[in-house]
């Protein structure tokens, strides 16, 4: 049902939404709506940014959104994006009630931008860095040809993910190590000696080696240390890269963040005193959106289960939580879950919160794929413990296997030697050489992975003319 | 605060590029069809069937952990032990990689006839020229008259007649359109000139040529045939097997006969010849000759071929040389190293080797490569 309104109609609710989030203790940043028709929202969902370069791939996306969208399977109601002002974009064609819930939603995330540690690096004015990212992009592309230009992204893109993650840990430098006299040194002459020249080596072999200390922030040293890139090829590298690291800190909050938007247009709502239909069609939407999905967990409806368990753990907390959680019983439920919001990104979030009765109240289950028909699932538990492993797995690592660079002139052929962390489960032969011929042609000479297959050490090597090869013995 | 309503922010790309990535995929399927003309479920699709092509290169590359044992966690009913449906799943939103890759999204279904416009919009028979007589017809027909009477209406030429029949009364201005002052659309035929050709395909067929060797050369000629027949519909087909003596054959023989003995490639040439000069007169025919053997040819057989190969460069507009080799001989004896030093400098000579199936499409391509102008010029 689509009901008739203005962008002032929207002003007024917008102002009525953020007076009674401000009474709920909530200091909301300024937000700007933008109201768009379908294909412009759905473009920058495709995007991830408003304004983003030209790509096939993102084409991909769209037509296959959109196309969801035309045949009423699936609605975006709304995209915001991490600047200062806040932007969020609606789709016109909403409801009024769907634009209510979507913009008490919208406050929710915006005092998250604001108030979570882990945005503190964002750049806020990200829009025009975008928009002028993709103006270069397109003179690329009309330089050097499309497809040449769309080859090259698509080979950075592969490894866009793999800088650090935590952009709040700043790595020390090791410091050099050196000999520390001690007052025993005249009576071990020899011993003395021997650890010098020992000591030395080492230094030598560290000076000789390059990069000094691993580097796992990939595209970075391929940016500032392939040999052979034209200035347009580091550029669209650098381009990539910083664009990939805006999504960064999202995808480490994504509990939270749609947690505490979904607690404050539930808060919001219920404080508007909508009539009776309205409120039953906000209802409606409400449950849709934190409705769980069979397969995968939906953050919306585990964020929301676990803020409102907070809560209850502020307000009426059993024996054991009291014991647990100093706070627990104290009271100011919200401003307890504003703590939370503000140091906590989804790895401690889940460490600490989710507990056997969250686990419960989301209904949550373990899964392992069927053999041979990875498109289904089996149930393997619903025991918490084995639940907390792997959520806790996927939300400290995201997936991603642990990749870094040893050596970039293995061989003294100039070489790119990466090493995958043998703590983890190996990488898919077929998908690391897929990956490692885009490297290759980024780093211009053969690149190398070592990893490991049940206990076995075996390595992927690309080559820049695109072949690809497994190997038992080391490259 | 605020809410602006503007539809001027981000420009409507969305479309733009989807429409960018049909037509790289497309790119990118020709490019995988390429490679696999070798395979025989291409072949064996026949016109019913449709054949499956994962579009590889649009894939989305990363690094992920070893799949099939990936486990994860879900949200809903169910006991331990039972199977779920599919676990759903959006592919790549927020920008960020899935734990799952997604599912093959670029694997499209694509029949014979898709498979053929495809792939031969890159070929052509070379060299094309008019002849005096002959069953080629282009006919193009081009709406490019304006008629008193037809089908479609020229709305612009109306208005003229209109204007310049008013302006003839003394009121130069458009209204009172009558029915005198219609105009419509016309078309013309425009004859083009006849280019009858016809192709000799000529296979060696003896004992030296393995199964696989037989196999590639009949598969070159199976889409050099699946070519002509889509491309022109009139063109003249000549089969012809050899080994120490050739025989004129039916399409079916030559490709389902079986032969052995030793090879005089001259013989082969030498039967084409005898049959253009009767049947098909260089004056009134354009001639290819497609010739596929292993290379391995009796020695004091290889002058008589040269000689015959430059006669007949004199009178064909292409004569094609392609040595399929599966097996490593000395390749001094080898029929391409004697054309190599001897005939290479022929005009319309042209030889390609194919090791293996994929060598196949740049064979075709070099035979039946589009004339470009410097060509025509000369």
């Amino acid at each position: 049902m689509t009901s008739v309104y203005t962008a002032a109609d929207l002003q007024e609710i917008d102002e009525r939404c953020q007076e009674e989030v401000a009474s709920l203790g909530f200091e909301v940043p300024p937000v700007v709506y933008h109201l768009m028709r379908s294909s412009e929202i759905y473009d920058i969902a495709a995007r991830g940014l408003p304004g983003r370069y030209s790509s096939s791939r993102f084409g991909a996306i769209y037509s296959q959104q959109h196309e969801a969208y035309r045949m009423g399977r699936s609605r975006i109601y709304e995209l915001i994006v991490n600047t200062d002002p806040v932007n969020a974009y609606l789709l016109d064609g909403n409801s009024l009630v769907a634009q209510t819930l979507v913009m008490a939603h919208c406050a929710g995330h915006a005092w998250f931008f604001a108030s979570s540690r882990w945005f503190e690096p964002a750049d806020r004015a990200i829009l025009p860095r975008v928009r002028g990212a993709a103006e270069r992009m397109a003179g690329y592309m009309a330089e050097h040809g499309r497809d040449r230009v769309e080859d090259f992204v698509d080979a950075c893109e592969a490894i866009a993910i793999h800088q650090p993650q935590a952009q709040l840990v700043r790595r020390a430098e090791p410091a050099e190590e050196a000999y520390r006299p001690t007052p025993y040194d005249a009576l071990f002459p020899d011993e003395v000696e021997a650890e010098k020249i020992r000591i030395a080596d080492r230094r030598a072999e560290r000076r000789a080696r390059f990069p000094a200390e691993p580097e796992a922030d990939l595209l970075a040293f391929i940016e500032h240390h392939a040999r052979g890139l034209e200035d347009w090829q580091r550029d669209v590298i650098s381009i990539v890269r910083s664009e990939q690291a805006y999504f960064l800190p999202q995808m480490r909050t994504k509990i939270g963040n749609e947690g505490l938007a979904v607690l404050c247009h539930q808060e919001i709502c219920q404080r508007l005193h909508l009539p009776t239909d309205q409120y039953w069609e906000y209802e409606q939407l409400n449950a849709s959106v934190v409705q769980p999905h069979p397969g995968q967990v939906n953050p919306y409806h585990l964020g929301i289960v676990i803020l409102r368990e907070v809560m209850r753990i502020a307000t009426e907390p059993d024996e054991e939580e009291r014991e647990r959680w100093p706070w627990a019983g104290a009271g100011e439920p919200l401003e307890r879950v504003r703590s939370i919001c503000r140091d906590y990104d989804d790895e401690a979030l889940l460490r600490e919160f989710l507990t056997p009765k969250v686990c419960e109240l989301a209904r949550l289950y373990a899964f392992e794929h069927v053999q041979g028909d990875p498109r289904r699932i089996r149930v393997s538990s619903r025991e918490s413990e084995r639940i907390r492993e792997i959520l806790i797995r996927q939300h400290s690592t995201f997936e991603i296997p642990h990749i870094e660079i040893l050596d970039a002139d293995h061989g003294g052929h100039g070489e790119l030697y990466l090493r995958h962390s043998a703590d983890e489960p190996g990488l898919d032969g077929e998908y690391a050489r897929g990956t490692l011929g885009h490297m290759a042609t980024l780093w211009g000479r053969r690149v190398i992975v070592e990893t490991r297959r049940e206990d076995e050490t075996i390595w992927y090597v690309g080559d820049p003319d695109g072949t690809t090869e497994e190997c038992a013995a080391a490259p | 605060m605020t809410v602006v309503d503007d539809g001027a922010l981000p420009r409507q790309e969305g479309k733009r590029d989807a429409l960018h990535h049909r037509d790289r995929v497309r790119r990118k399927i020709v490019e995988q069809l390429k490679q696999r003309i070798g395979e025989e479920d291409i072949i064996a699709a026949g016109p019913e069937k449709k054949l499956r092509v994962p579009v590889k290169g649009t894939r989305q590359w990363r690094f992920i952990f070893d799949r099939g044992r990936a486990d994860g966690v879900g949200q809903g009913d169910g006991e331990s032990g039972d199977v779920l449906g599919p676990p759903g799943g959006e592919p790549g939103r927020d920008g960020q990689a899935g734990t799952e890759p997604g599912e093959e999204l670029y694997e499209v279904w694509l029949d014979m006839e898709d498979v053929e416009a495809l792939l031969f919009s890159e070929l052509e028979l070379p060299r094309l020229r008019p002849k005096a007589g002959g069953d080629i017809v282009h006919e193009d027909v081009v709406y490019n008259d304006i008629a008193r009477a037809g089908p479609r209406v020229d709305k612009k030429a109306t208005l003229r007649a209109n204007l310049l029949r008013n302006a003839k009364r003394g009121h130069a201005r458009v209204g009172d359109v009558d029915r005198e002052d219609l105009r419509f659309l016309s078309y013309r035929d425009l004859p083009r000139p006849r280019h009858r050709a016809v192709v000799f395909c000529v296979m060696d067929i003896s004992a030296s040529m393995g199964t696989d060797r037989k196999r590639m050369a009949r598969l070159f000629f199976y889409w050099c045939v699946q070519f002509l027949r889509r491309r022109y519909e009139q063109v003249e087909i000549v089969f012809v097997g050899h080994t120490t003596e050739a025989w004129e054959m039916t399409e079916g023989e030559f490709f389902g006969r079986v032969e052995s003995g030793g090879t005089k490639v001259s013989s082969g040439y030498e039967l084409v010849s005898d049959i253009q000069r009767t049947r098909y007169p260089p004056n009134d025919w354009n001639a290819y000759v497609l010739h596929t053997s292993d290379g391995d040819n009796f020695t004091a057989d290889n002058e008589r071929t040269l000689e015959l190969v430059e006669q007949l460069t004199a009178v064909c507009s292409l004569v094609g040389y392609l040595e399929v080799s599966a097996s490593t001989y000395t390749p001094t004896h080898r029929l391409s190293m004697i054309f190599e030093q001897h005939a290479a400098a022929l005009p319309g000579f042209v030889s390609a080797s194919a090791a293996d199936d994929r060598e196949l499409w740049p064979a075709l391509r070099r035979f039946f490569a589009k004339d470009d102008v410097q060509e025509l010029v000369a």
